[in-house]
């Protein structure tokens, strides 16, 4: 436990030191800050037909999915690659840890990075109960949501980190398959059997965030997004393993 | 402390690490010498348990590296080549993060982060941001990180590559030091560095120990007798036959009008004698040079022959 703390709180310092992580929390708050404009003119025209705005926040409205899909690959892409190309990873894999603590703790670190992305949007929500009924419900269940779709994508990303020493590349894997991913559910429209269909919509991830969004806490979309995680995380490991032999 | 048995590496059918086998006592330190590509790398990593090794048995510190690598880890502090650190953390940072992984008690974490410190001499900048030190300092903070964990083994690739030449002093002086309470194990392809620092050196080639023992004990078994070079004016013909009785004296060879080389005993010194025959004979000295067969010969010798035969190895280092 404590190595693998020691290695969070270096990831920590290295996403801190770097202007990366500004640049992500910046544009970050702005489109968070044009959603949440969106949220307030709609609560102001009469004609809004009936739903919960905040819903808006999560998964709602495509710059949400462009976001993650672009910035996911950005927080994880140097988590692996860059200790492979400085060297640093046989300081590591010379201490006593293994492989599977490394990950885990490079992923830790990914998260609460993630996390700390999320946390000014809570501000938002304290703004919008001051001015009107909030159905807190809905709004932590899209929290929830939030949090699994960012341990799944964010495992992918991790993992995709280990392929490579090249950051860039890293990057470029972990957008390929969280890509793959989102639209395995855009595809179910376009299956003919049913049975077929049945199984990408399960997949389904803009539903899935759509149900959270709703206060739908479906444990179907939650075993689904943490296992196909924590697979990735296992696949990281292994590839790290694998990978320091050669 | 270190005991190596037909220890092998192959990469996609080529052989990088042949059939090695080594053992390394308590307390000494032992230089790795060898060309570019000769594996020491390679076999470094496999003592720290970073690579497996495709074939033989490694035990470091009473545990074997199949059994129990994590454990054996515990017991090697390793410095890699170039000297990979965290450019963005501070030194003290890095330190405790060192100290957090290699599972130093937390009691203890301040105490040996001083004690590192003081003892790399990095004292004076443990604010500072590691990206920011010299060549010099980062050497020196890495090998703080490799020894955090007060390990009974420190294995060191490279030590001094791209220091100037005070740094390089100063790094061969903490190691020197550092030999006193732990086994070590330093590659280098410096060889003065290797007579300097180390009590015994292999020589490796292609995967291959080629020669094992003490620096002298290398130079005198390898290259043969230590030789001094005698120029001398006016002397005749008879002065090849009178160098040659002089005591100690193996044999002589006329190199020229006027120079002899005189091949010794490694231990007896010819040049008082020399100047004593020459007065008596009245021949006016000129020159008189030991010239003694560097570790450079030995090297070069080994490692530059088309076909290299194990050469059978120097008496055991009798420091066990």
């Amino acid at each position: 436990m404590r190595k693998t703390w020691a290695i969070v709180r270096r990831e920590l310092i290295a996403y801190f030191s770097s202007p990366l992580a500004y640049i992500v929390m910046t544009a970050f708050l702005l489109m968070q800050g044009y959603i949440f404009y969106l949220i307030v003119s709609f609560l102001n025209n009469p004609q809004t037909p009936a739903m919960t705005p905040l819903r808006l926040f999560f998964g709602g409205t495509i710059f949400f999915w462009l976001f993650l899909l672009f910035v996911v690959p950005v927080i994880t892409m140097r988590l692996i690659a860059e200790e492979r190309r400085s060297g640093t990873i046989e300081v590591l894999l010379t201490s006593p840890l293994t492989e599977a603590q490394v990950v885990v703790g490079k992923f830790l670190a990914a998260m609460v990075f993630y996390v700390f992305l999320w946390l000014p949007t809570v501000l938002y929500v304290l703004v919008l109960m001051r001015h009107s009924e909030i159905d807190l419900g809905p709004v932590l269940a899209g929290y929830v949501g939030v949090l699994l779709l960012g341990f799944l994508f964010l495992a992918v990303g991790t993992f995709a980190s280990t392929l490579t020493d090249n950051q860039l590349i890293a990057a470029i894997i972990a957008f390929a398959v969280m890509v793959v991913l989102f639209s395995i559910g855009l595809v179910e429209q376009l299956m003919m059997s049913s049975g077929l269909k049945a199984a990408l919509g399960y997949m389904n991830l803009w539903t899935q965030m759509d149900d959270f969004s709703k206060g739908i806490v479906d444990t179907r979309h939650v075993v689904y997004q943490l296992s196909v995680g924590v697979l990735f995380l296992f696949l990281a490991a292994k590839s790290l393993e694998v990978k320091k032999w050669r | 402390m270190i005991e190596v048995e037909n220890l092998g590496k192959t990469y996609v059918e080529e052989p990088v690490v042949r059939d090695l086998s080594f053992f390394v006592p308590e307390g000494q330190v032992l230089g790795f010498l060898g060309p570019n590509g000769a594996g020491k790398t390679t076999v470094m990593r496999m003592l720290t348990a970073f690579l497996p090794p495709t074939t033989g048995r490694v035990v470091v510190a009473g545990v074997d590296l199949d059994k129990d690598p994590v454990a054996l880890r515990r017991n090697v502090g390793y410095l890699p080549e170039n000297v990979p650190l965290y450019p963005e953390m501070r030194v003290d940072e890095y330190l405790r993060f060192r100290a957090d992984v290699e599972e130093v008690p937390r009691a203890e974490v301040r105490e040996r982060i001083d004690d590192v410190a003081e003892q790399c001499l990095i004292a004076d900048v443990s604010r500072q941001v590691i990206g920011t030190l010299s060549k010099g300092y980062r050497q020196r903070v890495g090998l703080a990180g490799a020894l955090i964990h007060r390990p009974p083994v420190l294995i060191l690739d490279e030590p001094t590559v791209g220091l100037d030449p005070n740094q390089i002093i100063k790094v061969r002086e903490l190691i020197t030091g550092l030999g006193r309470d732990h086994t070590v194990l330093l590659s280098t392809h410096i060889l003065p560095e290797v007579e300097q620092v180390c009590e015994r050196v292999f020589i490796i080639d292609r995967g291959r120990i080629v020669a094992d023992g003490a620096p002298d004990a290398l130079r005198t078994k390898l290259v043969g007798n230590p030789t001094v070079a005698v120029e001398l004016a006016g002397a005749d013909g008879a002065a090849t036959e009178a160098l040659q009785r002089l005591p100690g004296v193996v044999a002589v060879s006329e190199q020229g009008e006027g120079h002899w080389l005189l091949e010794h005993g490694p231990d007896a010194d010819p040049r008082e004698a020399v100047f004593h025959l020459a007065v008596e004979k009245g021949w006016v000295l000129l020159g008189l040079s030991p010239e003694k067969a560097t570790l450079e010969d030995v090297f070069v010798r080994l490692t530059t022959r088309e076909e290299v035969a194990v050469v059978e190895r120097a008496e055991e280092v009798s420091h066990a």
